[in-house]
């Protein structure tokens, strides 16, 4: 099968809510891109220098709103890329940029490409407000709906009404994430979190509640993609990609009125895991995009575990921790981790890239050979999120 | 004191929002393929026709989902005052999809299946946006 790409460097910053008044780090977009990648390059054993000619693959941000982001970036970087990808995709961005780098390296234009996220929501006036896009400007904000908040509560609602869902199935993945969170070094939040707190905690937007959605974090993460041949002389043990799908305004049923319940990762995971020559019963685990817990819970219908609208049940019958029969997100998420703006995705890949190589101390799926890491961005006007991919990785 | 945020009225959007000021619903209909087309579109999403023309739908609809909306999040503060209230998913009758608030309903007995018809609210001088009432 497809293994003549594969990831040999990571690098992951702390996350922070640059609260300097609890000792947190306070540090601006540039420093963390700075940070991650050093770490993913020092650890592939580059240097800067190896890097003239390849590529670099770098996600947009909340702060700066540069319009010429990438070319801040190398130069802030002393990069000297021959290819350089920008990522507009959102909690899409990992996945989209792994594709491009992918295809790239195969075309035989670099050898090399650096996928780099890293952003400073929080730094340095406090939470960004984006300039949104233009049918939330229009026919959102005038409307009364409060973006990512109405839209999550919409969707959840939906398949609570349609499938009889309830919110303890939404409690129990952020339950489970934060017991993994709990586990892993390098998350945000490590508080202990019961059944009872889920449902005790603030609802922002029926039946959203705070603890169903993501929180901004600054960070950094970065990964480095290389070709077969020079993967097998890595320092570190390669981490391949198997196969992958994207999806972009995905429709499930009438394109005028779809199902809001149905992700674009449906379509995503399919190709991947056909690319990949696997079936949902091979993965290991799941690391799912989950700026809600809702989108989770969708996407675990939508990759084939149970049929759709099933998802609630399901969860009653499976324990989705990582020594469960469907370990998902074993680092706990951005739900526990925070989101670090437009490089949320790269969280997952992160974790994914971990488990396979058995580094996950402390939460390691046991025996851990194949994963998928998906990818959703872009509200969507009357759907689910606009852009959509899955990654399968896995190692020999 | 903070006001309700406003649209930036294009050559695209102009019709529906002179139209809205008038309390009028107008969206566009492609005069290829019959369907009806919101928000604005310079292309017909459905065809890639260009040929859109802007026409009166029926202002019936069914609520799709809903969700009460408690806290403001990217928008403006002055929402905070009538909160909470409730935002739906509104299937029109003549196929399209809308979101707005449900007014005239208690915010938590606005339920999906729910058959409701368009009115509109003053946002500010001039400027109107759809809402829905429940139908008796
Ligand atoms: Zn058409």
């Amino acid at each position: 099968m497809s293994l003549d790409v594969a990831i040999v460097g990571l690098g992951e910053t702390p996350y922070s809510r640059a609260r300097a008044d609890k000792g947190e780090i306070v540090m601006s977009a540039e420093q963390y891109a700075a940070w991650a990648t050093s770490l993913a390059l020092e650890e592939a054993g580059l240097s800067l220098r190896d890097m003239d000619g390849q590529g670099l693959a770098v996600a947009g941000t909340e702060w700066p709103h540069s319009e010429i982001w990438s070319a801040e970036v190398v130069q802030n970087l002393g990069f000297r890329p021959k290819l350089l990808l920008r990522g507009d995709f959102g909690g899409n961005n990992a996945v989209e940029l792994a594709v491009q780098a992918a295809a790239a390296i195969r075309s035989g234009l670099v050898d090399y490409v650096l996928v780099l996220g890293a952003d400073s929501p929080m730094t340095p006036f406090g939470t960004q407000t984006a300039r949104s896009w233009r049918y939330d400007i229009d026919y959102m904000r005038p409307f009364g709906l409060m973006g990512f908040v109405t839209l999550a509560g919409l969707m959840m609602n939906r398949h609570m009404s349609a499938y009889g869902t309830k919110v303890e199935h939404f409690g129990k993945i952020a339950v489970t994430q934060r017991e993994h969170a709990r586990l892993n070094p390098g998350a945000y939040v490590k508080a202990p979190l019961t059944m009872e707190d889920y449902l005790k905690s603030r609802v922002l937007s029926d039946p959203l509640r705070l603890l169903d959605s993501v929180m901004f974090v600054n960070g950094g993460i970065a990964f480095l993609m290389t070709g077969r041949e020079k993967a097998s002389r890595a320092s570190k043990q390669p981490v391949y990609l198997r196969g992958y799908g994207l999806a972009h305004n995905y429709v499930e049923g009438d394109p005028a009125m779809p199902d809001v319940t149905t992700t674009g990762v449906k379509a995503a995971a399919r190709d991947a895991l056909q690319m990949a020559g696997a079936t949902p019963a091979d993965l290991d685990f799941l690391q799912l995009y989950d700026d809600f817990t809702g989108a989770v819970l969708m996407q675990i219908e939508d990759i084939g575990f149970c049929a759709k609208g099933d998802g609630g049940k399901f969860l009653d019958r499976t324990d989705i921790s990582y020594k469960g029969e469907l370990p998902v997100n074993t680092g706990g998420g951005l739900l526990s981790n925070g989101q670090p703006g437009m490089a949320a995705g790269l969280v997952h890949v992160a974790e994914a890239v971990r488990q396979l190589r058995g580094e996950a101390s402390g939460r390691q799926v046991s025996g851990a050979k194949l994963g998928l890491v998906s990818g959703l961005g872009g509200l969507a006007y009357g759907n689910n999120l606009a852009n959509s991919g899955a990654l399968v990785l896995g190692v020999m | 004191m903070s006001e309700k945020p406003l649209p930036e009225i294009t050559p695209l959007n102009k019709p529906f929002w002179d139209a809205a000021a008038r309390h009028e619903l107008l969206v566009q209909r492609c005069k290829r393929c019959g369907r009806f087309v919101w928000y604005p579109r310079g292309s017909c999403p459905y065809c890639g026709s260009r040929d859109l023309e802007w026409v009166k739908p029926r202002e019936t609809g069914t609520i799709y989902a809903v969700t009460v909306v408690r806290v403001v999040v990217g928008n403006s503060p002055a929402w905070e005052k009538e909160m909470p209230y409730a935002v739906a998913i509104v299937d029109m009758d003549d196929g399209f999809r809308i979101y707005g608030r449900v007014l005239g309903a208690k915010p938590e007995e606005v339920r999906p299946g729910m058959r409701v018809r368009v009115d509109f609210e003053d946002i500010s001088t001039g400027v109107a946006v759809p809402v829905f009432r429940p139908l008796p």
